[in-house]
């Protein structure tokens, strides 16, 4: 497969103090990517350097030629309070393709809608976007991230601070995307159980370096324990890949 | 009682030109958070020009230099790339650094005032005078206002996505950090020009509270820059009708008028429950 992004031996961080080092990774077409690590480790830090909002301290990104991103930030980064539509947000996803000091034609609007249907969102285009449950947040941020028509999708924490149906439904649409579209798609959460049965390949950021690879290698108790510190016990149930964190248990909770 | 108001014609025309743009630039301000990055421009505005007064009655006649709009101009537009670079890099909270700067900023403007030669007759400087407008000053608030809106007009989507989104915007391509300059600077321009005539408190309620009036009544951003420009348009005529008939001052006049506006506005959103 082709490769769209290639990351040699990078160092990544802030004020040239490296927070990642010697990251080697390549994300090909139709790649569908999760990047796990615990809070703080350099997920966001990880897409910044491959969106090129950050530029690396060491080592070279690579992105082939007409690879677009399509980005979706984490939904606490929006603020509700700007009197917009869910349309007005979506047609953002455009706003590089228009032209300085241009609005947004038409055709614009058409793809804004399109993008809306494609994550079951058309019917609220018209809805304020502060009166969204999270859920739909999310799924107008993707459609956002879609109308640009970009190559690879970029998710930064998608099912944070959903609920449970919620974050079946965002998954389960993350993933469509990527099995009915052919859409390459790079996914950073820290939720391990969600990503390990949604993703195709897993990188877990330890210790400021990635383990990359298919989720059966990647995905063991002994690279877990290592990874947070503490026993960690990998189940099976229903096909459903379950990470379990031993611990100090209330009495009872083991003999269910 | 038209007829009165009427006399100071000129000075109602002038404030219009003030509070319609400020009101208009003041719903970027309220939405970005930086209400206070507008009251620490204008004490930076209104130090610069009692820095000017200072200089002026020391006998350094130093041209330009010691216009007071010309100083006022330049402290405004130095606070504002200092704030629209502070944002991005945010090495102490940013509402820290807008406190220091409106606290030392205010302070400094006092005591070059209070060291000026006949320093309590240019108070009204540092405080406003609203009903002193005359016509040349308002051609010159029009000649600032029209590029300036003229620009947020065309520069309308480019604000609006680095203003909501920074993160997103900066992964397309748009330069947030020129933008908020660029954003910053006509702020600035429109106080420094503005703060001569209204004072301190009246460009600050300019900023803020038409503004609030909009996001409170409005559904939409055009609407909200609509209802913004109206609230602050009626603040003026309120006020004038307010104060001058009956000898009040017509600043705080204009800022009790806006306060009404803001309440009304937040009954009519109770009233509505969305």
């Amino acid at each position: 497969m082709t490769d769209l992004v290639r990351f040699e031996q990078v160092s990544l961080g802030y004020a040239r103090r490296p927070l990642l080092r010697d990251l080697t990774f390549r994300l090909a077409a139709g790649d569908f990517l999760g990047l796990v690590g615990p809070n703080g480790s350099g997920k966001t830090t990880v897409l910044r350097g491959l969106l090129g909002t950050l530029a690396p301290l060491d080592g070279t990104i690579e992105i082939a030629s007409g690879v677009s991103f399509g980005y979706v930030p984490q939904r606490e980064q929006i603020d509700s309070r700007y009197p917009l539509q869910v349309l007005d947000v979506v047609l953002m996803g455009r706003y590089h393709r228009i032209g300085l000091g241009r609005r947004p034609s038409a055709s614009d609007r058409a793809a804004a809608m399109d993008a809306l249907g494609r994550v079951g969102m058309a019917e609220v285009a018209g809805r304020h976007i502060g009166g969204l449950s999270g859920g739909q947040k999310q799924r107008a941020l993707i459609a956002r991230a879609l109308v640009g028509d970009p190559t690879v999708l970029v998710l930064d924490e998608p099912t944070n601070g959903l609920d449970l149906v919620a974050t079946t439904q965002i998954l389960g649409l993350i993933r469509e995307l990527h099995e009915q579209d052919r859409l390459t798609v790079l996914m950073v959460s820290h939720a391990l159980n969600e990503v390990a049965n949604y993703v195709d390949q897993i990188g877990l950021l330890v210790d400021g370096q990635l383990r990359l690879g298919p989720i059966d290698e990647v995905l063991t108790e002994r690279s877990l324990s290592d990874l947070y510190g503490i026993p960690v016990e990998v189940a099976s149930f229903s096909g459903h890949r379950i990470v379990l964190a031993r611990g100090h248990l209330r009495n009872g909770a083991d003999h269910g | 009682m038209v007829e009165l108001i009427l006399l100071f014609r000129d000075a109602l025309y002038g404030s219009l030109v003030i509070a319609v743009t400020c009101g208009l630039l003041g719903v970027w301000v309220v939405l970005r958070r930086i209400v206070f990055v507008g009251a620490a421009l204008a004490q930076l505005s209104s130090a610069g020009i009692a820095l000017a007064l200072l200089l002026a009655g020391a006998g350094l006649g130093l041209g330009l230099a010691t216009e007071p709009l010309t100083l006022a101009l330049a402290l405004t537009l130095l606070g504002a790339v200092f704030f629209g670079v502070g944002s991005q890099r945010q090495l102490v909270p940013p509402d820290a650094t807008i406190g220091v700067t409106y606290a030392v900023a205010g302070a400094v403007g006092v005591l070059l005032i209070a060291k000026a030669a006949a320093g309590e007759a240019h108070d009204l400087y540092l405080h406003g005078n609203i009903l002193g407008l005359t016509r040349q000053d308002t051609w010159l608030e029009v000649v600032v206002a029209v590029p300036v809106l003229l620009a947020h007009a065309v520069f309308y989507k480019e604000f609006l996505f680095v203003s909501f989104d920074p993160e997103t915007a900066r992964t397309q391509g748009f330069r947030v950090l020129r933008w908020n300059l660029f954003l910053y600077f006509t702020i600035g321009l429109v106080i420094a020009f503005a703060i001569q005539s209204a004072g301190v408190l009246v460009v600050f309620n300019f900023l803020v509270l038409p503004a609030v009036t909009g996001l409170l009544v409005a559904r939409g951003m055009a609407g909200t820059f609509l209802v913004a420009g109206v609230a602050a348009a009626i603040a003026v005529v309120g006020g004038f009708i307010m104060s001058v008939p009956f000898d009040l001052p017509t600043g705080s006049a204009i800022i009790a008028v806006s306060g009404l506006l803001v309440m009304l506005a937040w009954v009519i959103r109770r009233v509505r429950g969305d």
